[in-house]
């Protein structure tokens, strides 16, 4: 009897997580959704600590408060910190509950006005809180205070459906300006504007997985006849917690999701949570392709539990192309190819190292010391067939168990092992790891890049701003074709720039400090700005592998845009450097026009042209 | 009602058999006449008109004459001299070298009944440096993969001493045959100047080096056009001779000539570095002239509203879009011939045509009307056996109008869109709207001085150029059940995708982005 209540309770708990999973659902309600199955259930909340809460609390509570608009994307958490403020500032969760569009509260001498959704107000409604919002804002109305959510395509339309008003114009370009240049704050105006789309998903995930892993729910299990019959709900806990000395499969996950952050593509909250729930509850046979407590047994009993494996969820396999499509965590960590991309040497392993002397030792350690999701029953027999060419019918099978090892591998793969076995090689990102670890955390303990880095993504911008495979890379060479800046081929030698420091000029890999993300800088002088180039995830891994000589044409083009553009920057403040430094026209007599060479070493040089006129 | 000027007396009868093309958008728009080619010849009438300080004014119109560079040394260095890279490869000396080439030049020159060109020897420190320039020149061309005739490949436009005329080149014998500058550059160049905008746009032009208003030896020009010039001996610099009859442009003011002149502005105005902005400015003058058919063939037919383009953002399967945008591009294709033939049966209504019939020798005085109107029929023409009722010399004339027509002027849609990139037919036996990324570049420098909303870009394409890419551009095509909201929704985030991947958009998150002119921003 004691055992069933305890299963019940539990379960309790994995049918409130479901919730946060991939399952249909109305997305527009739902924190408060979310708010009352958890009255309902006298469940506790899954709490974690928020980016901004505490200096958003702050503000409102100073002498002068400014008002706050908030934006981001569905499910960043705009309702979460409205109510949440609205709570911590004395407000009525009885009167938040009843769900009006517009709550106010006094605060101080003033009145804090509260729309947690600007979308929810009619068009009248909208532009008469918009005019005075404005008023608020250019403080003409010191009275009161305001705190907004929206989603910023809501708020610009919102303004721009308000131009009428004078005042509201000149708050509305400020708006933009804050939006796109990813400003809080702009002088004169009293208002702070956090775009909640900006939070790190790299700092944010850690502590979601810590708020469901450590959640009391799971009290349960612990009598649960379940757990020792290998219940995959568990063994995904269980290896997603990791241990204190082995945690390498919350570190990769970690890792790729910061890897996603630098290469601009955000995660909100929900999503984050709805990835660990998925991860957690995956199995592509249960209802809604989540699991719950009931259909464990039975998934256990069909030998089904390892495509339970939370390898294989975190990328969506559990659901329908169409449904993971439709998801933008998986469609983003998606793009990584993990499960796809192999090395020859990962793939033998998986492969021959059954049979092959050499392999054994990697086959042991990788795949058999795994038997619930390396090899299992199921994986040995279609490894079997697949390697004596019995029922070729079945071939696909096995590359799909394949393809699962891959993906168990890539979040297993011992931290020791990543460079001899080429962990990133898994990925469609092969530098990505070098990006991270030498790139990445290095500048954020303020160190410094490695020359060898720098020289070869210099190596790859004189690839395409030439257009010839030059192996120059200590300097930058700026070559144009004498008519457009843009030339795929540029055969006139304008000048180089010294990547070591000399004389003013540098190319180096800094930390930009408002973004939080690495930019390639080149120096042409202490009076000229520098330029800057946001380097991305994909970027790095475009220039890194053009300066290697082999390029997959798939994203080649994006890039080769985005650093042609580059180049017409840096040749703008070249023509601004020479302006400064007053650099002689040729004399009347003769001039000189100097033209790239390139010898067999692929090492280009200018061969000056003299001409008499 | 807009002015319509009268036509020159007398016309080139040797050249024109009639009048019909010419009365509604002017004399004249020649297919084969590229957009690039169209700018070259406009920047040869700027040069000559700027050095008399006339540029961009036009003291009497349609009076325009002025001088053309022939650049007859220049012109054989670099497109009629196939033998100087083999000998400059040759294991000679240099003064062999030299003699050599003298001597395979001379046997080949065109153009110059007596010529020298031992002034180079002086000019290069070695022969192998004077084959690299011609080479790097070469490689800078315009169109410089077609295969024109030598006399009609052109030098890029680095400045004043690159400009110089299409010709027709047999042994000495040189004859402008207007085989590649039609005068649509002619027409371009008078649009310009009644637009009201020339003075600011030739001082864009003199900024960029491209036109000097001074004499040769004072202007500081570009190291580009001193290269030209160390081609070209001294007297041959400033050889000219002086162009045909004028051209015709039939109005006098007309909002898409200040369009047209305020696009040039803007893109002139976002500094590109070098000579950037000519390719985009090509660009915009083709879109501009292919208006300017479409809206003086509607004008005619007295439709009110402006040209209008669907615009398909090339999507990976058929789509209804796809559709829409080839009917609307055979619809437009056909607009100019709808003009002349409902140009040419009006005449039954005017009151001279009535005056005719009533005459006592109708067929004459009807004839005598369409040779003033038309310039049809000639005094020998033939064909009119048969013909013996005066709608008969109506209909015949029709006739020959469209035959006429369809040779050169009915192709100009056609062949500029596809030159300029607006239309294509890939994937896809129709030729549609499409736009290619130049096209696309070139719109965002046009229209967006430093940042714009997506939507806001969308209105403002359909404003500006008639362009319907998304669903709010489309309310009457779908209020009238040929597509559905969805259809233009995905295609204007198709576009957004493009813009994106050509560095040309900011996505701040799925409901909201900005299009970005990238010279007036940081890279970011």
């Amino acid at each position: 009897m004691s055992l069933k209540s305890s299963l019940c309770q539990t379960s309790e708990w994995i049918r409130f997580l479901r919730r946060y999973g991939p399952i249909p659902r109305n997305d527009n309600m739902y924190d408060e959704v979310i708010q009352r199955a958890l009255r309902r259930n006298k469940i506790q909340p899954i709490a974690f600590e928020t980016e901004y809460l505490n200096e958003l609390l702050d503000n409102f509570r100073a002498a002068e408060p400014k008002s706050v608009i908030l934006t981001g994307i569905a499910g960043d958490g705009k309702t979460y910190y409205c109510r949440k403020i609205w709570k911590k500032l004395g407000g009525n969760p009885e009167n938040w509950n009843r769900n009006d569009k517009v709550h106010s509260l006094e605060l101080g001498n003033k009145q804090l006005v509260v729309i947690k959704d600007l979308s929810e107000l009619n068009p009248e409604e909208k532009l008469t809180i918009i005019s005075h919002v404005a008023a608020a804002i250019t403080g003409q109305d010191p009275t009161k205070v305001y705190l907004i959510a929206a989603n910023d395509g809501q708020l610009i339309e919102a303004w721009t459906e308000a131009k009428e008003n004078a005042g509201v114009v000149d708050v509305q370009q400020v708006i933009e300006d804050m939006l796109v240049e990813e400003m809080h704050e702009k002088e004169g105006f009293s208002v702070k504007l956090y775009n909640l789309s900006r939070q790190s998903a790299a700092v944010i995930f850690p502590r979601i997985l810590d708020a469901v892993l450590k959640h009391p729910g799971w009290k349960g299990c612990a009598h649960c006849e379940q757990q020792n019959l290998g219940c995959p709900i568990w063994e995904n806990k269980l290896r997603l917690e990791g241990t204190e000395s082995e945690h390498t499969t919350k570190e990769r996950l970690t890792e790729l999701l910061e890897l996603c952050e630098l290469n601009e593509m955000h995660l909100p909250v929900r999503q984050l949570l709805l990835l660990v729930a998925n991860a957690l509850l995956g199995h592509p046979d249960a209802k809604d392709k989540l699991l719950s407590c009931q259909q464990v047994p039975k998934i256990v009993e069909k030998g089904k539990a390892s495509i339970a494996s939370l390898y294989r969820n975190i990328f969506g396999e559990n659901l329908s192309e169409r449904r993971r499509e439709s998801i933008s965590v998986f469609k983003v960590l998606r793009k990584f190819g993990i499960g796809s991309e192999t090395s020859n040497q990962i793939d033998n392993i998986l492969i021959f190292g059954v049979d092959d002397p050499e392999l054994q030792v990697h086959y042991e350690q990788l795949v058999l010391c795994d038997p619930y999701y390396g090899a299992d029953r199921n994986y040995q027999i279609q490894q079997r067939a697949y390697l004596e060419g019995e029922y070729a019918g079945n071939r696909a099978d096995f590359l799909n168990a394949l393809q699962s090892q891959r993906q168990r591998l890539f979040f297993t793969l011992p931290s020791d092992q990543a460079t001899e076995l080429k962990l990133w090689s898994l990925t469609i990102f092969q530098y990505a790891g070098e990006y991270l670890s030498n790139v990445y955390k290095v500048l954020s303990k303020e160190h410094k890049v490695s020359q060898s880095i720098i020289f070869r993504l210099v190596r790859g911008l004189n690839r395409i701003f030439t257009g010839f495979l030059v192996n120059n890379q200590d300097q930058l060479i700026l070559a144009t074709s004498g008519s457009y800046s843009q030339a795929k081929i540029s055969r006139i030698y304008e000048e180089v720039i010294s990547v070591l420091k000399k004389r003013g000029e540098s190319v180096s890999i800094e930390m930009d400090k408002n973004r939080r993300k690495p930019s390639l800088v080149v120096r042409l002088s202490r009076e000229v700005k520098p330029v800057y180039f946001n380097l991305t995830l994909t970027r790095y891994e475009y220039l890194s592998r053009v300066a290697d000589g082999v390029l997959p044409s798939s994203f080649s083009q994006e890039c080769y845009e985005d650093v042609l553009a580059f180049k017409s920057q840096v040749l703008k403040r070249l023509a601004c450097r020479k302006q400064l430094e007053g650099e002689d026209e040729d004399s009347e007599e003769s001039m000189s026009i100097r033209l790239l060479d390139v010898n067999n070493e692929g090492i280009a040089s200018p061969r000056p042209l003299e001409i008499y006129i | 009602m807009t002015e319509i000027l009268p036509r020159p007396q007398p016309i080139e009868q040797t050249t024109l058999t009639m009048w019909v093309d010419e009365s509604i958008w002017g004399h004249r728009l020649y297919d084969e006449q590229t957009p690039w080619l169209c700018i070259l010849e406009m920047l040869c009438i700027t040069q000559s008109e700027a050095y008399n300080g006339q540029a961009f004014v036009e003291n009497e119109y349609n009076r325009l004459q002025y001088s053309t560079y022939p650049r007859l040394y220049l012109r054989n260095i670099l497109f009629n001299n196939p033998q100087i890279e083999a000998i400059a490869s040759e294991g000679l000396d240099d003064p062999e070298r030299w003699r050599m080439w003298i001597e395979a030049i001379a046997s080949n020159v065109g153009g110059l009944s007596s010529h020298n060109f031992s002034y180079l020897k002086t000019r290069f420190a070695s022969f192998k440096d004077f084959a690299e320039v011609v080479k790097f020149i070469q490689s800078n061309a315009i169109e410089g993969d077609s295969n024109k005739r030598w006399s009609s490949r052109f030098v890029f436009p680095y400045g004043p001493d690159c400009l110089y005329e299409d010709l027709r080149i047999k042994g000495s014998q040189i004859t402008n045959d207007r085989r590649f500058f039609g005068r649509t550059g002619e027409l371009l160049y008078l649009m310009l100047c009644r637009s009201g905008r020339g003075e600011a746009i030739l001082s864009h032009l003199q900024r960029l080096g491209i036109i000097a208003s001074e004499d040769s030896s004072d202007y500081k020009c570009s190291k580009w056009n001193k290269l030209v010039v160390a081609l070209q001996p001294e007297h041959d610099r400033i050889t000219t001779k002086s162009s045909g009859s004028p051209p015709y442009l039939p109005y006098v003011k007309l909002s898409e000539y200040e369009r047209l002149a305020d696009d040039w502005l803007k893109i002139l105005g976002c500094n590109l570095p070098d000579y950037d902005a000519l390719p985009h400015i090509v660009t915009i003058t083709g879109l501009h002239l292919i208006i300017y058919i479409l809206s003086r063939a509607k004008a005619v037919l007295k439709e009110l509203e402006q040209p209008r383009f669907i615009l398909e953002i090339v999507a990976p399967r058929k789509t209804i879009i796809r559709d829409l945008a080839s009917d609307e591009y055979q619809k437009n294709n056909s607009l100019p011939q709808r003009a002349i033939e409902h140009y040419i049966r009006g005449t039954i209504e005017l009151p001279e045509w009535q005056v005719c019939l009533e005459s006592f020798n109708p067929f004459e005085d009807v004839r005598d009307l369409l040779q003033e109107r038309f310039a049809w029929p000639a005094k020998d023409e033939e064909e009119l056996d048969g013909v013996g009722y005066p709608e008969g010399l109506l209909d015949k004339l029709r006739e020959k109008a469209v035959k006429r027509h369809k040779q050169h002027f009915a192709k100009c849609h056609g062949s500029w869109t596809r030159e300029i990139g607006l239309s294509s037919s890939r994937g896809s036996r129709r030729t549609r709207y499409a736009p290619t990324d130049t096209l696309l570049r070139t719109l965002v420098f046009a229209c967006v001085p430093h940042r714009m909303e997506f939507q806001d870009f969308l209105e403002k394409l359909y404003q500006n150029y008639g362009f319907v890419i998304g669903d709010k551009q489309a309310e009457d095509i779908i209020s009238s059940g040929d597509a559905d909201r969805e259809d233009f929704a995905a295609n204007a985030e198709r576009l957004e995708h493009r813009l994106a991947s050509i560095g040309l958009l900011k996505r701040l998150s799925d409901a909201c982005a900005y299009v970005q002119n990238p010279f007036a921003v940081e890279v970011s």
